[in-house]
């Protein structure tokens, strides 16, 4: 885990906008008996979030949508996985019936 | 990889700075990993494309690398990895992105669906780890000069369609942030809804100026009233009261009415402080004219004998 000043150092980020961000919900630092912490994940959302603003032009209000959008597709990606996880588990016959199903629901 | 930057970006030789970016951005936007989650290529193209853009998107490189001073690879910027291969990973990997990860994508699926609703469970589970507060609403609110002085309520109407009674303290000066608890935006994993904050700004009264909790006005009189005195009726802040002006008063003289001003914290109020100015009428009076040319004691008097000295 990375303590506060070091994470704005690595992502090179005034801890105004750390604050902004974290106030507008964008990061949510863990919390640790000597304060807040960030991981390695929240460093690539950084990332995420000064590509889409400096190269690809999106506002702030943009931003909210993306990464409400974005998380909900992982956990949407999460539970597909788990999901087919699950069904791959099945006898032979049980999966055919289900693809059957899907073949037939797509129709 | 190294590929001509051009081509990559499909732009021509000579094309402006402005439709390079404008290119990029919109390759950019299909093509970002994070915006593909479950596409390899996507990152393949995109370290390409913003490769190429690196090169030709600052224009001293661009220059730089036309004239063959620098070739295709030289500005390649390898970056290994996205907040995807965090959000994607099992494992230790994963555990900073979990907190963001949200079920909102199929939480009605799992109203009907058993299997379905357990992964909800799984996912939201998750989730419900982290008690987030949510964040603070601001609003900006312009409030009567009137109101500010003696409280007021005032209804505002959320972005959601919702009212919201704001009541404001009587007293409330300008720029002060009114903090409505729990009106802000809902809370994430059950945690407490963050505030509304409401930034007042007092709109200008055309009579009344606050100073303080006082209360400052310019009352016109007549020099009939001025010279003989009376009694005159004079706006406050809660209504109009009568106020006797003394024999002899003076443009500039100020009054003050106890009482009359902003409204306090400890229920008292401060006070009003009326500045006189005498008004002649309006046409030329002969019989004035008259009197004042007569008038030794008048003529004799420099009201200027200060800026003398």
């Amino acid at each position: 885990m990375l303590e506060y000043e070091e994470f704005c150092f690595r992502a090179r980020l005034e801890s105004g906008t750390l604050e902004a961000w974290i106030a507008a919900g964008w990061l949510i630092p863990a919390k640790t008996e000597p304060g807040r912490a960030f991981s390695e994940a929240d460093l690539a959302r950084v990332q995420l979030i000064q590509d889409l603003t400096r190269d690809l032009g999106v506002n702030d209000e943009g931003i909210a949508v993306i990464l409400d959008l974005i998380d909900q597709i992982h956990g949407l990606r999460r539970s597909l996985k788990s999901l087919s996880a699950a069904l791959g588990s099945l006898p032979p016959e049980a999966r055919a019936t289900i693809q059957r199903q899907l073949g037939a629901a797509r129709q | 990889m190294n590929a001509d930057p051009y081509q990559v970006l499909g732009v021509a030789r000579d094309a402006s700075q402005d439709q390079i970016r404008a290119a990029y951005r919109k390759l950019a936007k299909k093509l970002h990993p994070d915006l593909n989650p479950g596409n390899k290529d996507a990152e393949e193209r995109f370290k390409e494309v913003s490769g190429a853009y690196d090169l030709l998107g600052d224009a001293e490189k661009r220059a730089r690398f036309d004239r063959g001073e620098i070739d295709a690879a030289g500005a390649e910027r390898p970056r290994e990895t996205y907040y995807r291969d965090f959000a994607d990973s099992a494992g230790a990997a994963h555990e900073g992105a979990r907190r963001y990860e949200s079920a909102e994508g199929f939480a009605d699926f799992a109203d009907t669906d058993d299997i379905l609703a357990e992964l909800y469970g799984k996912v939201r589970g998750r989730g419900a780890k982290i008690r987030m507060r949510g964040p603070d609403l601001p609003f900006h609110l312009h409030v009567d000069f009137l109101d500010a002085v003696n409280g007021a309520t005032r209804r505002l109407s959320l972005p959601d369609g919702s009212t919201l009674d704001v009541t404001i303290p009587p007293g409330i000066r300008d720029g002060q942030v009114l903090r409505l608890k729990g009106k802000g935006r809902p809370g994430l994993g059950g945690g407490p809804s963050g505030d509304a904050l409401i930034e007042i700004e007092i709109v200008p009264h055309p009579v009344f100026t606050r100073q303080g909790d006082d209360i400052r006005l310019d009352l016109p009189i007549s020099l009939a009233e001025a010279v003989l005195g009376g009694r005159v009726e004079v706006p406050t802040p809660t209504g109009p009261v009568t106020m006797t002006i003394p024999k002899g008063s003076n443009s500039g003289t100020v009054l003050r009415i106890r009482g009359k001003g902003v409204a306090k914290r400890d229920g008292t109020r401060g006070d009003e402080y009326v500045t006189l100015r005498i008004m002649l009428p309006g046409k030329p009076d002969p019989a004035l004219e008259s009197f004042v040319a007569g008038w030794e004691a008048g003529r004799s008097f420099n009201p200027r004998e200060r800026e003398k000295a």
